[in-house]
């Protein structure tokens, strides 16, 4: 399996292929391969989404992907 | 009219209604989706109401192997029902707590029937199904005059009298509608294989939606029968595949199929099912016993941990599940081996039936051993997390390690002849047929003995002490 760190400034549920699976700022567990990240509503976010290829990690070395909350929210 | 006239007037009108019979002879069509029958989809439903909680998350996976599969997984079900436990201050029984049930063959007559009638089963599957020549009742079907006219239709084979008996005697008509609604646990997945591919096949909605058709209107009893279709014995069960109007492919699919260089694991899981939507190519599928692509019934269930569409999956990265049990019911015997004694080839028959499925039991160490390696992996993961946290936690000012949602305590349990210890028993358990007759007595040791192994088993021991059960 592969790990996944969502970075974001609040706890918000984090959407994987469409599904929730997990929240910002905890590790996630997920199949090798590509995947698409979001987060749940309220969508003060930016970007809107990452397409990302997971592979070669750890639960101590996971895959970083980061979120901002959009200005003005 | 001279009595020769009446005589032929006679035979045309039998012919014509013999003919009639002929033509009317057809299995029941799956039907497409919107046929008004899907308020309710058959998926795993999160959460439930009743004693069963995420928390405490129980998969059982029942192997083929007929009438003997099918009384080692009812026994095991029964163990289960009086096993006590206390889960988050509640008290109740281990099979309260069992959230899916995945099944292959003659497990799938265990688990749809547990499924539909919850705690019935415990009053009259014995009487109905395990104590009963299943087989004598299907030959007399067989050889009743009036089906050879039904089978004479090429849209009308044995399995299809196979599929109305469990119907009429044992499932009582009942269509996935009744598995779906109320929603409830466990979620029961009834495995075939299809013939084209040689891939599984599972009766779930989800399923359902590459064929554009619905589920809840199929009757329960076809899957089981589809399920357990031996080969050559039974005929395959025809499904139709309707036409893609409306269907979006699922996100965690269109990432497997990019996956071919980075997990070929997934690209097939998602290449594999591609084919149905090509309605105009493949307009029928055919389905056999679910033993041919997986004869443990553990591929959903390790499907659904791994993807991230899987009901496993979720529930584990959303932190509602703590402790995770798979029990794996494997009814597997080993095969009195004759061939080898001859100096002659095998005939033509032999081969094309060793053919047929000696593949069954191939990978079914490897699915189970594949499914361990995974639980491994992740208490490694978790341990290694522990141990360096406990190590920054001695320099002053260090940020905390990132943490999981919650700590998984996994488990995974196999039932199986194999780890008895007297010789003479587990010779006697092996060798017995994979067939839907067998003795009351055969019935009555193979009921005794899934409770003996599941008690026997270290794995289950060691998962009993995390409950404080001594």
């Amino acid at each position: 399996m592969e790990y996944l760190l969502v970075r974001f400034p609040r706890s918000r549920r984090v959407r994987i292929d469409d599904e929730f699976n997990g929240r910002t700022n905890e590790l996630i567990e997920l199949e090798a391969g590509r995947h698409t990240v979001s987060l749940g509503p309220p969508y003060t976010y930016e970007p809107d989404e990452y397409t990302i290829i997971l592979k070669n990690t750890s639960a101590l070395d996971p895959r970083e992907v980061t979120f901002e909350l959009k200005e003005n929210t | 009219m001279s009595l020769k006239r009446i005589r032929s007037a006679c035979v045309i009108i039998v012919g014509s209604l013999l003919f009639s019979l002929h033509g009317c002879a057809h299995y029941p069509v799956n039907e497409p989706k919107g046929a008004g029958h899907e308020a309710v989809r058959y998926q795993f439903h999160y959460p439930v109401e009743g004693l069963n909680t995420d928390s405490l998350f129980i998969c059982l996976a029942f192997s083929g192997g007929g009438t003997r599969a099918a009384a080692l997984s009812y026994g095991v079900l029964e163990k289960l029902r009086h096993v006590r436990i206390t889960w988050k201050g509640v008290e109740k029984s281990l099979l309260d707590e069992v959230d899916c049930i995945s099944s292959i063959s003659g497990g799938s007559f265990t688990a749809a029937y547990y499924g539909l009638f919850g705690d019935r089963i415990f009053e009259e599957f014995r009487p109905k199904f395990l104590d009963v020549n299943v087989q004598s009742k299907l030959f007399g079907r067989l050889f009743n005059p009036v089906n050879w006219m039904r089978l004479a239709s090429p849209y009308f084979s044995r399995i299809d009298l196979a599929a109305e008996y469990y119907d009429e005697h044992l499932f009582e008509g009942k269509t996935f509608a009744a598995l779906a609604h109320p929603p409830r646990r466990p979620f029961v997945i009834v495995n075939a294989t299809n013939m084209v591919n040689g891939e599984r096949f599972e009766f779930t909605q989800e399923q359902l939606d590459f064929l554009a058709s619905d589920l809840n209107s199929y009757p329960v009893a076809r899957a089981v029968a589809a399920s357990s279709a031996f080969p050559f014995l039974l005929s395959p069960i025809t499904l139709k595949n309707y036409p893609h109007t409306d269907f979006r492919l699922p996100a965690d699919y269109q990432g497997g199929l990019q996956d071919y260089d980075v997990n070929r694991r997934r690209y097939y899981w998602a290449k594999n099912r591609m084919i149905y939507l090509d309605d105009e190519r493949y307009p029928y599928l055919h389905l056999m016993d679910g033993g041919l692509s997986d004869n443990i019934g553990l591929r959903p269930i390790e499907a659904a941990y791994r993807r991230t569409s899987g009901f496993i999956r979720r529930l584990i990265n959303e932190g509602k599940i703590e402790k995770f049990v798979i029990i794996i019911v494997n009814a597997r015997t080993v095969e009195k081996d004759t061939l080898s004694r001859s100096e002659s080839p095998p005939g033509i028959l032999t081969v094309a039936a060793k053919t047929a499925t000696i593949a069954m039991e191939n990978y079914s160490v490897e699915t189970i051993e594949t499914m361990k390696e995974l639980r491994l992996e992740r208490v490694k993961a978790q341990k290694n997390l522990a141990a360096c946290q406990k190590r920054l936690d001695q320099c002053p000012g260090s940020t905390p390690l990132p943490t999981f949602a919650t700590t998984i305590d996994p488990y995974v349990i196999e039932v199986n002849f194999e780890a008895l210890r007297d010789p003479a028993r587990r010779d006697y358990f092996q060798s017995l047929p994979t067939s839907f007759s067998l003795t009351s007595e055969q019935v009555d040791a193979l009921i005794r003995v899934g409770p003996q192994l599941l008690e026997e088993s270290p794995d289950y021991r060691e998962f009993l002490e995390s409950l404080a059960i001594p």
